[in-house]
């Protein structure tokens, strides 16, 4: 059922501007057939990133491959892009075409367009063939550059961003279409900063941040390891005694303890018994608690 | 069939879908012979990701719930075993449910009693390991 | 579709240049001789015509730098850098498209315009030399070469929807002032398009063989110019 190969696989990526390091040896490495969230604060490095995936910057240092092609190459690089589609963050698209052109335009380029899709979208988008793209309005364009992509099979998607500019409804219809495409064994890699989207449908999570990677892990294997050990202890150990494996991170106040922990819940709770804790309560974690621990401890 | 999955708890989603199958199972919404939709179909309905649907749908195979018939889909299987599986979860709620009555009356609160079940869930987890 | 969206792209300013420099030649091949006496006519006519090669050189140069406005650079000035470079073609290429195109419709800037006044002066009865005109379209085409060839890098290189074509403007205007001295001015790229380096003062006809020499001369600076263009395009990074 699973193939090997990653999709995407990187090599220490990096990429530095003078003195600012905004991509940090990156090792990605994701998986075929499936959702990979890249969830990341503003700046984190998501975008360079991916950019450098798609050739449009060159990396400082390492190395990576995309559905086996290296993406330092510029002849490998137009060729991994035959199979790729992407959608940019920022959505803009030729000012000076219309919708019908710029559709006829992209089509042109790829032999995995699929007209039905195209026509269903256009209806479904309700998108006004013969309007210039500088009139549309963002949602209408983010729509556009939606269905360049989504109108295709291809073996990668790539969308920066792309709940940025919808309404709930073009949101839900969007994560449907990922979920579609999934669904036909296309691999979608997709970065976001919106949780709630990521929750529903990711199966794996890569989290940046300050251009580290600092989470690669399935979302169901995150849901069942990461906890929220509450401890009331009558005298506080030291926080020294409770910094075992998997912890990341403690926080006292008053006689309480909070512990957050990736992994290792149950030795940590057994430490706490040992050190006579008198209330122990473990809880499980969404993402938006997980994704925030994990960037205010970095 | 009507389904809810709820991403923000901490549970994963497939293990959230098993669960509803199940209960769908035990309480005559789903019977025998019944089909579930089809992977993609599901996925897309949810709007979950088709591996998730994947997963649920295995493991409920694994479990022996369901049938998969590479080409038609999944169908419901509720066999003789299950069938006492599914007194003995009829069983237990009933028991958990007096369990909780009894502590509310002490003044426990829902998220209180919710902790305590986890915390002892996970003891019981520990003990087994040991 | 790279050509396709290279016209899309510069089709409004193509077509507005080819409309607005044929519409003043013809009106200075009709009637810019007006007011000269008959004895002298033949030679006002050429004046005229010399001083419409100026103005057509001039309209030429601003449509031309105005036309290579564009490419990835610009593109980046709005964002939609991002959707051209994900397309599976390589960055060579799409300079190339830009560049050919670029240099069909900077031809037919020159040879159009020139034809219809040509083909004006003949219907009208005025007198018109092929020999002057191909002249002239030679002059413009071989020595414009440098003006595209800066207007294609300094769009390579300077960023911002609208700051390449005042650069190049810029630039233009300084090559005037450097190339103003004597020494310079034989090898001034701007006296040579119009032509006066080679004009007759007596009969203002344009004497002489074609500079072929100059031409090449001039070539062999474009072209490198071009080289860097693309090099430089393709080791930025978007």
């Amino acid at each position: 059922m699973m193939t090997d190969i990653p999709v995407i696989q990187t090599t220490y990526l990096s990429k530095s501007y003078g003195s600012v390091e905004a991509v940090r040896g990156v090792n990605l490495s994701v998986r075929p057939h499936q959702i990979t969230a890249f969830l990341g604060l503003n700046g984190a490095g998501k975008s360079t990133t991916i950019k450098m995936l798609l050739g449009m910057i060159e990396p400082s240092s390492g190395e990576g491959k995309v559905l086996g092609k290296r993406i330092a190459d510029p002849a490998e690089s137009v060729e991994l892009r035959r199979k790729i589609a992407y959608v940019s963050e920022n959505k803009r698209l030729y000012d000076y075409m219309t919708v019908e052109q710029i559709i006829r335009f992209t089509r042109s380029f790829y032999t995995d367009w699929r007209p039905d899709v195209e026509q269903q979208l256009l209806r479904s988008y309700e998108l006004p063939l013969k309007r210039s793209i500088k009139s549309l309005s963002k949602g209408m364009r983010t729509k556009v550059a939606l269905l360049l992509a989504l109108a295709r099979r291809p073996e990668l998607l790539i969308l920066d961003e792309p709940s940025e500019g919808l309404d709930p409804i073009g949101i839900e219809q969007m994560l449907e279409s990922l979920v579609a495409q999934c669904g036909e064994g296309t691999t979608v890699f997709f970065s976001s900063h919106q949780i709630p989207e990521v929750e529903r449908i990711a199966d794996n999570v890569c989290m940046i941040h300050r251009g580290r990677l600092v989470i690669d892990a399935s979302l169901d294997d995150m849901r069942q390891s990461y906890r929220q050990i509450d401890l009331t202890f009558s005298s506080l150990p030291e926080e020294k005694e409770l910094r075992l494996a998997g912890v990341e991170s403690i926080r006292t106040s008053g006689r309480q303890m909070r512990v957050f922990v990736s992994r290792n819940a149950e030795v940590v709770v057994e430490r706490a018994r040992d050190l006579h804790a008198s209330s122990v309560e473990v809880a499980s974690v969404g993402l938006r608690e997980i994704f925030l621990e994990t960037v205010k401890e970095s | 069939m009507f389904f809810k999955l709820t991403p923000t708890t901490g549970q994963p989603l497939y293990l959230q879908l098993m669960q509803q199958i199940r209960h769908a199972a035990e309480s005559g919404a789903l019977q025998d012979g019944d089909q579930l939709p089809g992977i993609r179909t599901l996925a897309e309905e949810l709007v979950v990701s088709p591996n998730t649907v994947v997963k649920a749908y295995s493991e409920l195979e694994h479990e022996g719930l369901l049938e998969l018939r590479q080409g038609s889909g999944a169908f419901v299987t509720v066999k003789r075993r299950a069938r006492s599986r599914t007194d003995d979860v009829h069983e237990a709620r009933r028991r958990v449910g007096e369990l909780i009555h009894a502590l509310r009356e002490e003044g426990l609160r829902e998220d209180e009693i919710r902790r305590v079940f986890e915390a002892e869930l996970l003891h019981a987890t520990e003990v087994v390991r040991r | 579709m790279l050509w396709y969206k290279a016209w899309l792209e510069t089709r409004s300013r193509f077509l507005f240049s080819l409309i607005g420099i044929v519409g003043l030649c013809s009106f200075n091949v009709f009637y810019g001789d007006r007011g000269a006496l008959s004895y002298s006519k033949s030679e006002y006519y050429y004046r005229v015509l010399g001083a419409g090669h100026v103005f057509l050189a001039l309209m030429w140069v601003i449509a031309v730098t105005l036309l290579m406005m564009g490419g990835l650079l610009r593109e980046r000035a709005s964002g939609v850098s991002s959707f051209t470079l994900a397309l599976p073609v390589s960055r060579m290429r799409l300079m190339l498209v830009r560049i050919g195109m670029g240099l069909m419709q900077s031809i037919v800037l020159v040879i159009v315009p020139w034809s219809v006044m040509f083909l004006i002066a003949a219907t009208v009865g005025k007198t018109h030399s092929f020999s002057q005109a191909a002249f002239y379209i030679a002059l413009l085409l071989g020595g414009g070469s440098l003006y595209f060839a800066i207007a294609l890098l300094i769009s390579s290189l300077v960023e911002g929807e609208y700051t390449a074509p005042i650069v190049s403007y810029g630039i233009a205007l300084a090559l005037l002032i450097v190339f103003d001295g004597d020494k310079l001015r034989s090898y001034d790229p701007w006296r040579f398009i119009v032509g006066w380096l080679y004009l007759d003062r007596h009969t203002a006809l344009l004497a002489g063989p074609i500079p072929w020499l100059h031409i090449a001369v001039t070539l062999l600076i474009a072209l490198p110019m071009m080289t860097i263009s693309i090099r430089t395009i393709q080791r930025r990074d978007f």
